[in-house]
Protein backbone atom coordinates (compact mmCIF):
# COMPACT_ATOMS: atom_id res chain seq x y z
CA UNK A 1 0.00 0.00 0.00
CA UNK A 2 1.47 3.37 -0.94
CA UNK A 3 1.40 6.39 1.33
CA UNK A 4 -1.50 8.16 -0.36
CA UNK A 5 -3.66 5.08 0.20
CA UNK A 6 -2.53 4.95 3.80
CA UNK A 7 -3.46 8.60 4.28
CA UNK A 8 -6.87 7.98 2.72
CA UNK A 9 -7.45 5.19 5.20
CA UNK A 10 -6.42 7.38 8.10
CA UNK A 11 -8.90 10.01 6.92
CA UNK A 12 -11.56 7.31 6.86
CA UNK A 13 -10.86 6.61 10.53
CA UNK A 14 -8.73 3.47 10.23
CA UNK A 15 -6.69 3.31 13.43
CA UNK A 16 -4.36 0.63 12.06
CA UNK A 17 -3.49 2.99 9.22
CA UNK A 18 -2.80 5.76 11.75
CA UNK A 19 -0.34 3.49 13.51
CA UNK A 20 1.29 2.51 10.22
CA UNK A 21 1.70 6.15 9.23
CA UNK A 22 3.14 6.91 12.66
CA UNK A 23 5.58 4.00 12.39
CA UNK A 24 6.75 5.17 8.99
CA UNK A 25 7.67 8.67 10.16
CA UNK A 26 8.17 8.70 13.91
CA UNK A 27 11.90 8.00 13.88
CA UNK A 28 12.78 11.01 11.78
CA UNK A 29 10.41 13.29 13.66
CA UNK A 30 11.76 12.17 17.03
CA UNK A 31 15.37 12.46 15.87
CA UNK A 32 14.82 15.99 14.64
CA UNK A 33 12.98 16.96 17.82
CA UNK A 34 15.76 15.48 19.94
CA UNK A 35 18.52 17.16 17.97
CA UNK A 36 16.85 20.53 18.35
CA UNK A 37 15.70 20.13 21.96
CA UNK A 38 18.63 18.16 23.35
CA UNK A 39 16.36 16.55 25.90
CA UNK A 40 14.47 13.28 25.76
CA UNK A 41 11.37 14.42 27.65
CA UNK A 42 11.00 17.51 25.48
CA UNK A 43 11.66 15.50 22.31
CA UNK A 44 8.94 13.04 23.28
CA UNK A 45 6.52 15.87 24.06
CA UNK A 46 7.21 17.56 20.74
CA UNK A 47 6.93 14.31 18.78
CA UNK A 48 3.61 13.49 20.38
CA UNK A 49 2.30 17.00 19.75
CA UNK A 50 3.43 16.78 16.12
CA UNK A 51 1.48 13.58 15.46
CA UNK A 52 -1.58 14.75 17.38
CA UNK A 53 -1.69 17.90 15.25
CA UNK A 54 -0.96 15.97 12.06
CA UNK A 55 -3.79 13.49 12.61
CA UNK A 56 -6.18 16.29 13.57
CA UNK A 57 -5.32 18.33 10.51
CA UNK A 58 -4.87 15.58 7.98
CA UNK A 59 -8.00 16.85 6.22
CA UNK A 60 -6.06 19.96 5.25
CA UNK A 61 -3.21 17.98 3.70
CA UNK A 62 -3.78 18.32 -0.02
CA UNK A 63 -0.91 16.20 -1.24
CA UNK A 64 0.78 19.02 -3.17
CA UNK A 65 4.00 18.17 -1.36
CA UNK A 66 5.22 14.93 0.16
CA UNK A 67 3.56 13.94 3.42
CA UNK A 68 6.97 13.94 5.11
CA UNK A 69 7.50 17.58 4.09
CA UNK A 70 4.12 18.55 5.55
CA UNK A 71 4.88 16.58 8.72
CA UNK A 72 8.29 18.20 9.13
CA UNK A 73 6.69 21.62 8.81
CA UNK A 74 4.51 20.73 11.78
CA UNK A 75 7.52 19.29 13.61
CA UNK A 76 9.66 22.40 13.28
CA UNK A 77 6.74 24.64 14.24
CA UNK A 78 5.98 22.59 17.33
CA UNK A 79 9.62 22.29 18.38
CA UNK A 80 10.61 25.91 17.82
CA UNK A 81 7.47 27.27 19.51
CA UNK A 82 7.92 24.83 22.38
CA UNK A 83 11.56 25.74 22.86
CA UNK A 84 10.74 29.45 22.81
CA UNK A 85 8.12 28.88 25.48
CA UNK A 86 10.50 26.92 27.70
CA UNK A 87 13.26 29.46 27.12
CA UNK A 88 10.98 32.36 28.08
CA UNK A 89 9.89 30.51 31.20
CA UNK A 90 13.48 29.76 32.22
CA UNK A 91 14.57 33.31 31.47
CA UNK A 92 11.76 34.76 33.56
CA UNK A 93 12.68 32.56 36.50
CA UNK A 94 16.37 33.37 36.08
CA UNK A 95 15.53 37.07 36.10
CA UNK A 96 13.57 36.69 39.31
CA UNK A 97 16.37 34.87 41.05
CA UNK A 98 19.63 35.88 39.48
CA UNK A 99 21.56 33.77 41.91
CA UNK A 100 20.21 30.69 40.18
CA UNK A 101 22.64 29.26 37.66
CA UNK A 102 20.46 28.29 34.70
CA UNK A 103 22.46 27.14 31.70
CA UNK A 104 25.31 29.45 32.56
CA UNK A 105 28.11 29.16 30.07
CA UNK A 106 31.48 28.39 31.52
CA UNK A 107 33.94 30.88 30.21
CA UNK A 108 37.13 29.07 30.99
CA UNK A 109 38.89 27.17 28.26
CA UNK A 110 37.04 23.97 27.47
CA UNK A 111 39.40 21.48 25.92
CA UNK A 112 36.80 18.95 24.90
CA UNK A 113 35.66 19.31 21.31
CA UNK A 114 32.25 17.79 21.89
CA UNK A 115 31.40 20.23 24.68
CA UNK A 116 32.78 23.19 22.79
CA UNK A 117 30.88 22.26 19.66
CA UNK A 118 27.64 21.74 21.58
CA UNK A 119 28.02 25.13 23.23
CA UNK A 120 28.85 26.81 19.93
CA UNK A 121 25.85 25.29 18.17
CA UNK A 122 23.55 26.15 21.08
CA UNK A 123 24.67 29.77 20.88
CA UNK A 124 23.85 30.14 17.18
CA UNK A 125 20.83 32.30 16.37
CA UNK A 126 17.70 30.16 16.22
CA UNK A 127 17.37 30.24 12.44
CA UNK A 128 21.01 29.37 11.84
CA UNK A 129 20.93 26.57 14.38
CA UNK A 130 17.75 25.06 12.95
CA UNK A 131 19.11 25.01 9.41
CA UNK A 132 22.51 23.72 10.54
CA UNK A 133 21.00 20.88 12.56
CA UNK A 134 18.59 19.92 9.81
CA UNK A 135 21.19 20.00 7.04
CA UNK A 136 24.56 19.08 8.49
CA UNK A 137 23.42 16.88 11.34
CA UNK A 138 20.19 15.26 10.13
CA UNK A 139 20.82 15.35 6.40
CA UNK A 140 17.78 17.28 5.17
CA UNK A 141 18.15 18.91 1.77
CA UNK A 142 17.81 22.67 1.37
CA UNK A 143 14.55 22.07 -0.49
CA UNK A 144 13.18 20.09 2.44
CA UNK A 145 14.37 22.69 4.92
CA UNK A 146 12.92 25.54 2.89
CA UNK A 147 9.56 23.78 2.70
CA UNK A 148 9.53 22.91 6.41
CA UNK A 149 10.51 26.38 7.58
CA UNK A 150 8.58 28.30 4.96
CA UNK A 151 11.66 30.02 3.54
CA UNK A 152 13.31 30.12 0.15
CA UNK A 153 15.95 27.52 -0.62
CA UNK A 154 18.48 30.34 -1.00
CA UNK A 155 17.68 31.56 2.50
CA UNK A 156 18.36 28.11 3.87
CA UNK A 157 21.69 27.98 2.05
CA UNK A 158 22.67 31.44 3.27
CA UNK A 159 21.77 30.61 6.86
CA UNK A 160 23.78 27.40 6.71
CA UNK A 161 26.77 29.27 5.36
CA UNK A 162 26.53 31.86 8.13
CA UNK A 163 26.12 29.17 10.75
CA UNK A 164 29.24 27.40 9.53
CA UNK A 165 31.16 30.68 9.51
CA UNK A 166 30.20 31.38 13.12
CA UNK A 167 31.12 27.85 14.14
CA UNK A 168 34.44 28.15 12.38
CA UNK A 169 35.27 31.19 14.49
CA UNK A 170 33.97 29.61 17.68
CA UNK A 171 36.01 26.46 17.07
CA UNK A 172 39.17 28.14 15.80
CA UNK A 173 41.18 26.45 18.57
CA UNK A 174 40.66 23.22 16.68
CA UNK A 175 41.76 24.59 13.31
CA UNK A 176 44.62 22.14 13.22
CA UNK A 177 42.15 19.34 12.86
CA UNK A 178 40.76 20.53 9.53
CA UNK A 179 43.73 22.46 8.14
CA UNK A 180 46.03 19.63 7.16
CA UNK B 1 29.04 37.02 0.44
CA UNK B 2 28.54 33.57 1.83
CA UNK B 3 30.94 32.01 -0.62
CA UNK B 4 33.99 33.36 1.17
CA UNK B 5 33.44 30.99 4.05
CA UNK B 6 33.26 27.83 2.00
CA UNK B 7 35.93 25.32 2.87
CA UNK B 8 35.20 21.70 2.02
CA UNK B 9 37.70 20.38 4.56
CA UNK B 10 36.18 22.39 7.37
CA UNK B 11 32.64 21.51 6.33
CA UNK B 12 33.40 17.80 6.31
CA UNK B 13 35.18 18.01 9.65
CA UNK B 14 32.25 19.95 11.09
CA UNK B 15 29.69 17.47 9.79
CA UNK B 16 31.61 14.57 11.28
CA UNK B 17 32.03 16.31 14.61
CA UNK B 18 28.41 17.51 14.74
CA UNK B 19 27.05 13.98 14.57
CA UNK B 20 27.66 13.88 18.30
CA UNK B 21 25.45 16.94 18.86
CA UNK B 22 22.41 15.96 20.95
CA UNK B 23 22.70 12.32 19.94
CA UNK B 24 19.14 10.96 19.99
CA UNK B 25 18.11 8.02 22.13
CA UNK B 26 16.37 5.06 20.48
CA UNK B 27 12.84 6.16 19.56
CA UNK B 28 10.40 5.27 22.36
CA UNK B 29 7.69 4.35 19.87
CA UNK B 30 5.30 2.48 22.12
CA UNK B 31 5.34 4.98 24.99
CA UNK B 32 4.72 7.91 22.69
CA UNK B 33 2.02 6.11 20.75
CA UNK B 34 0.18 5.24 23.95
CA UNK B 35 0.19 8.89 24.97
CA UNK B 36 -0.85 10.08 21.52
CA UNK B 37 -3.82 7.72 21.54
CA UNK B 38 -4.83 8.74 25.05
CA UNK B 39 -4.55 12.40 24.22
CA UNK B 40 -6.60 12.07 21.05
CA UNK B 41 -9.32 10.26 22.97
CA UNK B 42 -9.52 13.17 25.39
CA UNK B 43 -8.87 16.02 23.03
CA UNK B 44 -12.29 16.89 21.79
CA UNK B 45 -14.04 16.68 25.09
CA UNK B 46 -11.91 19.00 27.18
CA UNK B 47 -11.62 21.89 24.79
CA UNK B 48 -12.90 24.97 26.56
CA UNK B 49 -16.35 25.88 25.35
CA UNK B 50 -17.31 29.58 25.52
CA UNK B 51 -19.18 29.33 28.85
CA UNK B 52 -16.34 27.32 30.31
CA UNK B 53 -13.85 29.94 29.25
CA UNK B 54 -15.86 32.45 31.27
CA UNK B 55 -15.89 30.25 34.33
CA UNK B 56 -12.27 29.19 34.12
CA UNK B 57 -11.13 32.67 33.37
CA UNK B 58 -13.13 34.19 36.18
CA UNK B 59 -11.16 32.10 38.64
CA UNK B 60 -7.88 32.81 36.93
CA UNK B 61 -8.59 36.52 36.95
CA UNK B 62 -8.72 36.49 40.74
CA UNK B 63 -5.05 35.57 40.79
CA UNK B 64 -3.69 36.96 37.57
CA UNK B 65 -5.48 40.27 37.70
CA UNK B 66 -2.77 42.03 35.75
CA UNK B 67 -4.17 44.06 32.96
CA UNK B 68 -7.72 42.95 33.52
CA UNK B 69 -8.52 46.05 35.50
CA UNK B 70 -7.99 48.07 32.39
CA UNK B 71 -10.98 46.36 30.87
CA UNK B 72 -13.18 45.99 33.94
CA UNK B 73 -12.66 49.65 34.84
CA UNK B 74 -14.18 50.56 31.53
CA UNK B 75 -17.87 51.33 32.33
CA UNK B 76 -19.37 49.78 29.18
CA UNK B 77 -17.56 46.56 29.88
CA UNK B 78 -18.64 46.13 33.52
CA UNK B 79 -21.06 43.33 34.23
CA UNK B 80 -21.10 43.35 38.05
CA UNK B 81 -20.44 39.66 38.03
CA UNK B 82 -23.35 38.73 35.86
CA UNK B 83 -22.61 36.47 32.96
CA UNK B 84 -23.84 38.24 29.89
CA UNK B 85 -23.66 37.40 26.27
CA UNK B 86 -20.80 39.08 24.52
CA UNK B 87 -19.44 39.09 21.08
CA UNK B 88 -16.37 36.91 20.68
CA UNK B 89 -14.10 39.90 20.40
CA UNK B 90 -15.58 42.07 23.09
CA UNK B 91 -13.05 43.43 25.56
CA UNK B 92 -14.42 41.33 28.44
CA UNK B 93 -14.42 38.13 26.49
CA UNK B 94 -10.93 38.75 25.24
CA UNK B 95 -9.69 39.62 28.70
CA UNK B 96 -11.06 36.43 30.18
CA UNK B 97 -9.70 34.34 27.34
CA UNK B 98 -6.31 35.91 27.82
CA UNK B 99 -6.37 35.20 31.52
CA UNK B 100 -7.41 31.57 31.08
CA UNK B 101 -4.91 31.01 28.32
CA UNK B 102 -2.18 32.61 30.40
CA UNK B 103 -2.93 30.33 33.32
CA UNK B 104 -2.99 27.16 31.23
CA UNK B 105 0.08 28.14 29.23
CA UNK B 106 1.98 29.06 32.36
CA UNK B 107 1.13 25.73 33.95
CA UNK B 108 2.15 23.90 30.79
CA UNK B 109 5.46 25.76 30.61
CA UNK B 110 6.10 25.10 34.29
CA UNK B 111 5.42 21.37 34.05
CA UNK B 112 7.40 21.06 30.82
CA UNK B 113 10.32 22.81 32.44
CA UNK B 114 9.99 20.73 35.60
CA UNK B 115 10.08 17.52 33.61
CA UNK B 116 13.28 18.41 31.83
CA UNK B 117 15.08 20.52 34.44
CA UNK B 118 14.40 18.63 37.65
CA UNK B 119 16.68 15.81 36.52
CA UNK B 120 19.57 18.22 36.32
CA UNK B 121 19.47 18.90 40.06
CA UNK B 122 17.75 22.27 39.73
CA UNK B 123 16.53 23.71 42.99
CA UNK B 124 13.57 21.87 44.49
CA UNK B 125 12.69 24.96 46.50
CA UNK B 126 12.32 27.01 43.35
CA UNK B 127 9.97 24.48 41.79
CA UNK B 128 8.05 24.17 45.05
CA UNK B 129 7.43 27.91 45.26
CA UNK B 130 6.20 28.10 41.67
CA UNK B 131 3.99 25.05 42.18
CA UNK B 132 2.36 26.61 45.25
CA UNK B 133 1.53 29.71 43.25
CA UNK B 134 -0.09 27.71 40.46
CA UNK B 135 -1.80 25.42 42.94
CA UNK B 136 -3.78 28.30 44.40
CA UNK B 137 -5.15 29.21 40.98
CA UNK B 138 -5.90 25.58 40.18
CA UNK B 139 -7.87 25.17 43.38
CA UNK B 140 -9.85 28.32 42.68
CA UNK B 141 -10.71 26.91 39.30
CA UNK B 142 -11.82 23.64 40.83
CA UNK B 143 -14.21 25.56 43.07
CA UNK B 144 -15.55 27.63 40.19
CA UNK B 145 -18.32 26.54 37.81
CA UNK B 146 -15.58 25.30 35.50
CA UNK B 147 -15.06 22.49 37.99
CA UNK B 148 -18.52 21.16 37.18
CA UNK B 149 -17.37 19.92 33.81
CA UNK B 150 -16.21 16.36 34.41
CA UNK B 151 -13.45 16.40 31.82
CA UNK B 152 -12.02 19.73 32.84
CA UNK B 153 -12.37 18.77 36.47
CA UNK B 154 -10.37 15.63 35.79
CA UNK B 155 -7.61 17.70 34.20
CA UNK B 156 -7.61 20.21 37.06
CA UNK B 157 -7.49 17.40 39.61
CA UNK B 158 -4.54 15.82 37.82
CA UNK B 159 -2.84 19.20 37.83
CA UNK B 160 -3.63 19.72 41.48
CA UNK B 161 -2.11 16.37 42.40
CA UNK B 162 1.08 17.04 40.48
CA UNK B 163 1.38 20.58 41.83
CA UNK B 164 0.83 19.42 45.41
CA UNK B 165 3.63 16.89 45.01
CA UNK B 166 5.99 19.46 43.53
CA UNK B 167 5.07 22.04 46.15
CA UNK B 168 6.23 19.62 48.83
CA UNK B 169 9.66 19.06 47.32
CA UNK B 170 12.57 19.67 49.63
CA UNK B 171 15.15 22.30 48.94
CA UNK B 172 17.35 19.87 47.08
CA UNK B 173 14.56 18.18 45.15
CA UNK B 174 15.70 14.61 45.80
CA UNK B 175 16.06 12.54 42.65
CA UNK B 176 13.73 9.79 43.82
CA UNK B 177 10.97 12.30 44.62
CA UNK B 178 11.20 14.07 41.29
CA UNK B 179 11.40 10.73 39.47
CA UNK B 180 8.15 9.67 41.09
CA UNK B 181 6.46 12.92 40.17
CA UNK B 182 7.62 12.65 36.55
CA UNK B 183 6.44 9.06 36.45
CA UNK B 184 3.04 10.13 37.73
CA UNK B 185 2.85 12.88 35.14
CA UNK B 186 3.50 10.36 32.39
CA UNK B 187 0.98 7.90 33.70
CA UNK B 188 -1.77 10.48 34.06
CA UNK B 189 -0.92 11.92 30.65
CA UNK B 190 -1.33 15.33 32.21
CA UNK B 191 0.80 17.36 29.80
CA UNK B 192 -0.90 16.23 26.57
CA UNK B 193 -4.30 16.77 28.23
CA UNK B 194 -3.24 20.23 29.32
CA UNK B 195 -2.00 21.11 25.85
CA UNK B 196 -5.22 20.00 24.26
CA UNK B 197 -7.15 22.28 26.62
CA UNK B 198 -5.17 25.37 25.67
CA UNK B 199 -7.04 27.35 23.05
CA UNK B 200 -5.11 27.31 19.81
CA UNK B 201 -4.90 29.69 16.90
CA UNK B 202 -5.96 33.30 16.96
CA UNK B 203 -6.82 33.47 20.65
CA UNK B 204 -3.46 32.13 21.69
CA UNK B 205 -1.74 34.42 19.25
CA UNK B 206 -3.55 37.43 20.64
CA UNK B 207 -2.35 36.70 24.13
CA UNK B 208 1.27 37.13 23.12
CA UNK B 209 2.51 40.15 24.98
CA UNK B 210 -0.99 41.26 25.83
CA UNK B 211 -0.44 41.36 29.57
Amino acid sequence: MDESQLIARVRAGDSAAERALYNAHVDRVYRLAFRLAGDDALAQDFTQETFIRAFDRLGSFRGDAAFSTWLHTITTTVVLNGLRKVKRFRQREADIDDAQMVGVARREAEPDLKLRLTKAINELPEGYRTVFVMHDVEGFTHEEIGAALGVETGTSKAQLSRARAKLRVALSDFAGEWVT
Amino acid sequence: MTQEHEDPKFEQWLKDAARAYHTPHPTPREEMWARIEASRRNKHVIELRPWMRWAVAAAAVLILGIGIGRWTANPPARTNGAVVASTPDSPNDLSYEIAATQYLSRTEAFLTSFRSDSRGGASGARFAAQARDLLTTTQLMLDSPAGNNPRLRSLLEDLELVLVQISQLGARGEGSETDLIRQGMNQSNVLPKLRSAIPAGPVAARTEGAL
